[in-house]
């Protein structure tokens, strides 16, 4: 899966659909992801670190009585650490669970842009992009309106294989 | 009609039917429970006019929701089944024990399909269902007509599935088996609701501290504050009380098993059930159905003697298990009591002996020694029955009921019988906790595995080569795990005789954790953390603190276990 090839392979790989996005940055990139799957957009809300995780897991929130985990997506897509600032926002992301029923997970953003009607035919299939960001997470590109902006397949991008304890990570 | 019913594949459409199928299942577990249960009562009194026109009605109504779904062999394997009580309710034949147990093996047979069909519905491609009823409708066919020739009652009606019309009559019984009015609710929304209601109490302690001047000042203020307190506690209250059934499906299961067991070990024992009405959490009322199925087995296979063994005894030849369930001090409790042999102390210890789990010099005491019997690989039995005796059950019961934060105790005199009590927290839902700080973190420990807390002087800390730090107790020595170090928190302070020891202990292990502050006691309801984190061992859970911050509560069993792996 490192590679896709532009054949047409859709059959087999998960491909982005035609539909709403919502679009937002992580420094000077643009990523969509589809509306369906956003239940919340919020501002940030105190995060209580969890242990012994991986850098990007940055902890968990109530969200409304609520425990759900959150991933900061520069860290989780290599783009370096930035400062909470003014419009830092939390997408909230409605996912399958593992054993049945939905999970909801909360992705930090730099910001919201908006919600984009992307069609079918303005998507292509993800390119290479090495290994700083896996294309697993990639569904497509779409170049609509003068900005590129990758859409991801969220599912993947919050899967619980994506979130890993680090067995000694603060050992002395 | 027998030659139809050789063993017919049962096709589905779980493409098209597949809400219908969903709720076939869901109303059919209902119908099969309340069978077995009435099927019981049947027993004592065969001609019970109540219980013949439920088990009519739930046999009926199978009947007609699997012909809406085109399930022929269930549809028709209930058609004889209704006919068979059809005619028992009419006063036409007598049910017998074997037309009972007839009744039970085509209870059977159709529980087994359900099975099937629900594991079809979620997706599990199995082989196709088959229904073997041939041998048992050929049975009931016979069975009717052997009863239709006694009988004189009736002589007159030519008996038999074959020639009972399906029967418009069924409304008027199905309305006598709804005694109360249910509405079934999708459990993830009241876990929701419970959500909700615990949002709504730490909404209104903010909103209280934030307008106490206020309520200070003005009598109408407080007045309303204390009114909506009033409101919120209810609320709560009346919430986690939704998730709370009676424990009586499980004994009920108890008394098929009882029955079915007891004949098969060639004893007599009567099952006298008290307390069904208690009320459980409804996921400890699930996990806890099966070790309460091992300590009956148990009961029946080593507690109760052989009739001749009891009457030599002077004991009458029916034995007796009594399961009782209440609540007492914030815990709820389930008894387990037979008037049977008791437990062998000596015997258990000569066993244990051989087995190598207690040294051959050690002079355990009673309690020790009834607890071994939770050991693994430790089955008294002299022989290895079907029904147990083959050493594992019990160990798992232990281990499942303190995977439920309970404890079982045991009563035991010899000749008289055996008395195992397993004490469980009223909810899973909520627990007592204590909350610690490390450096600017709060986390809660379940107040149940705290032994104790203090601040340790500096003779009580000793380094022990290969094992690392270690703290002297009262003579005894316990491992520290530092957590701030485990966590990689930046703490108050490094040195241990300006921060607090808490003594943990879980299976009989203890551990001292060594944490910056003591920050008080508190009732947290438990949350799950999710898949994400369900590789993370050292956490149990979380929970939402009074501010609205959430807390992590600390795996106390994976800590304590903790030193075997870094060894």
């Amino acid at each position: 899966m490192s590679s896709i090839p532009s054949e047409p392979q859709a059959s087999t790989l998960p491909r982005a659909e035609g539909g709403k996005y919502l679009v937002f940055r992580l420094g000077l990139e643009s990523y969509g992801v589809n509306v369906l799957n956003v239940r919340h957009i919020i501002r940030m809300l105190e995060i209580t670190p969890v242990p012994r995780m991986a850098p990007y897991v940055r902890g968990v929130i109530n969200l409304r009585g609520k425990v759900i985990p959150m991933i900061d997506l520069r860290l989780k897509f290599g783009l370096g650490e930035a400062e909470i600032g003014e419009r830092t926002c939390t997408l909230v992301v409605e996912t399958d669970a593992a054993h049945g029923g939905k999970a909801l997970t909360g992705l930090i953003v730099d910001s919201v842009v908006g919600v984009d009607l992307i069609a079918a035919s303005d998507i292509d299939h993800a390119p290479d992009f090495g290994a700083k960001l896996q294309t697993d997470h990639i569904l497509g590109m779409a170049g609509s309106h003068g900005i590129v902006k990758a859409l991801l397949n969220i599912d993947h991008v919050v899967s619980a294989d994506g979130i890993h304890p680090v067995p000694h990570a603060h050992k002395s | 009609m027998a030659a139809e019913l050789d063993d017919r594949p049962l096709t589905i459409d779980v493409e098209n039917d597949r809400d219908l199928l969903h709720e076939f299942v869901l109303e059919s577990h209902e119908h099969l429970a309340r069978i077995e249960q009435e099927t019981l009562i049947l027993e004592e009194n065969p001609t019970e006019a109540t219980t013949l026109n439920a088990m009519f009605a739930a046999f009926h109504t199978f009947k007609g929701t699997s012909g809406l779904l085109n399930l022929l062999p269930i549809k028709d394997l209930s058609h004889e089944l209704e006919s068979l009580l059809d005619l028992a309710r009419q006063n036409k034949i007598l049910m017998t024990s074997v037309m009972i147990d007839l009744v039970l093996e085509g209870k059977d047979i159709l529980k087994k399909c359900i099975l099937q069909i629900e594991e079809q519905l979620k997706g599990n491609k199995g082989a196709p269902i088959t229904l073997s009823t041939r041998d048992l409708s050929q049975r009931l066919h016979s069975v009717i007509h052997e009863a239709a020739a006694v009988n004189t009652v009736a002589p007159a009606t030519p008996p038999g599935p074959s020639q009972a019309l399906p029967s418009p009559r069924a409304p008027q019984a199905a309305k006598q088996v709804t005694d109360r009015a249910m509405v079934r609710v999708d459990i993830h929304k009241l876990d929701a609701m419970v959500d909700f209601v615990g949002e709504l109490v730490v909404a209104h302690s903010l909103v209280k501290q934030d307008v106490s001047h206020l309520a200070a000042q003005s009598e109408r203020t407080r007045r309303n504050l204390s009114q909506l307190a009033y409101i919120t506690g209810e609320l709560q209250r009346l919430t986690l009380s939704m998730r709370m059934v009676p424990i009586r499906p499980t004994f009920q299961k108890m008394q098929r098993l009882v029955r079915d067991l007891a004949a098969r070990a060639g004893k007599h024992v009567q099952l006298i059930l008290t307390g069904e009405g208690t009320e459980f959490d409804r996921t400890l009322v699930e996990a806890i159905s099966d070790p309460i199925l091992h300590m009956v087995r148990n009961s029946i296979d080593h507690g109760i003697e052989k009739p001749e063994a009891r009457l030599a005894a002077g004991k009458p030849e029916m034995g007796s298990i009594h399961l009782k369930a209440f609540h007492k001090a914030g815990y709820v409790h389930i008894e387990i009591n037979d008037d049977g042999a008791g437990l062998d102390k000596e015997r258990i210890l000569r066993k244990a002996v051989e087995r190598g789990l207690v040294a051959p010099d050690a002079h355990p005491g009673e309690q020790e020694i009834f607890q071994l019997i939770f050991s693994a690989g430790l089955s008294t039995a002299e022989t290895v029955s079907d029904i147990s005796g083959r050493g594992v059950g019990m160990d798992v019961v232990r281990r499942n009921v303190e995977k439920l934060r309970g404890k079982i105790d045991i009563k035991s005199a010899p000749g008289r019988g055996s008395t195992f009590t397993i004490t469980l927290p009223l909810t899973l839902a909520i627990i007592d906790g204590l909350l610690i700080g490390v450096g600017p973190e709060r986390y809660i420990i379940p107040t149940l595995s705290v032994r104790e807390s203090f601040r340790p002087t500096p003779a009580m800390i000793s380094t022990v080569q290969g094992k690392g730090e270690m703290v002297t107790v009262r003579g005894h020595l316990s491992p520290l795990l530092r957590l701030y170090e485990h966590f990689g928190i930046a703490p108050l302070s490094t040195n241990p005789f300006e921060s607090i020891v808490v003594r943990v202990e879980s299976d009989q292990q203890d551990r001292c954790l060594l944490v910056d502050r003591l920050l008080g006691k508190q009732q947290v309801v438990i949350k799950s953390l999710g898949d994400s984190y369900q590789k993370n061992t050292h956490l149990a859970g979380a929970a939402i603190l009074g501010d609205g911050r959430v807390g992590l509560i600390l795996d106390i069993n994976s800590l304590v276990k903790l030193k075997k792996e870094t060894e």
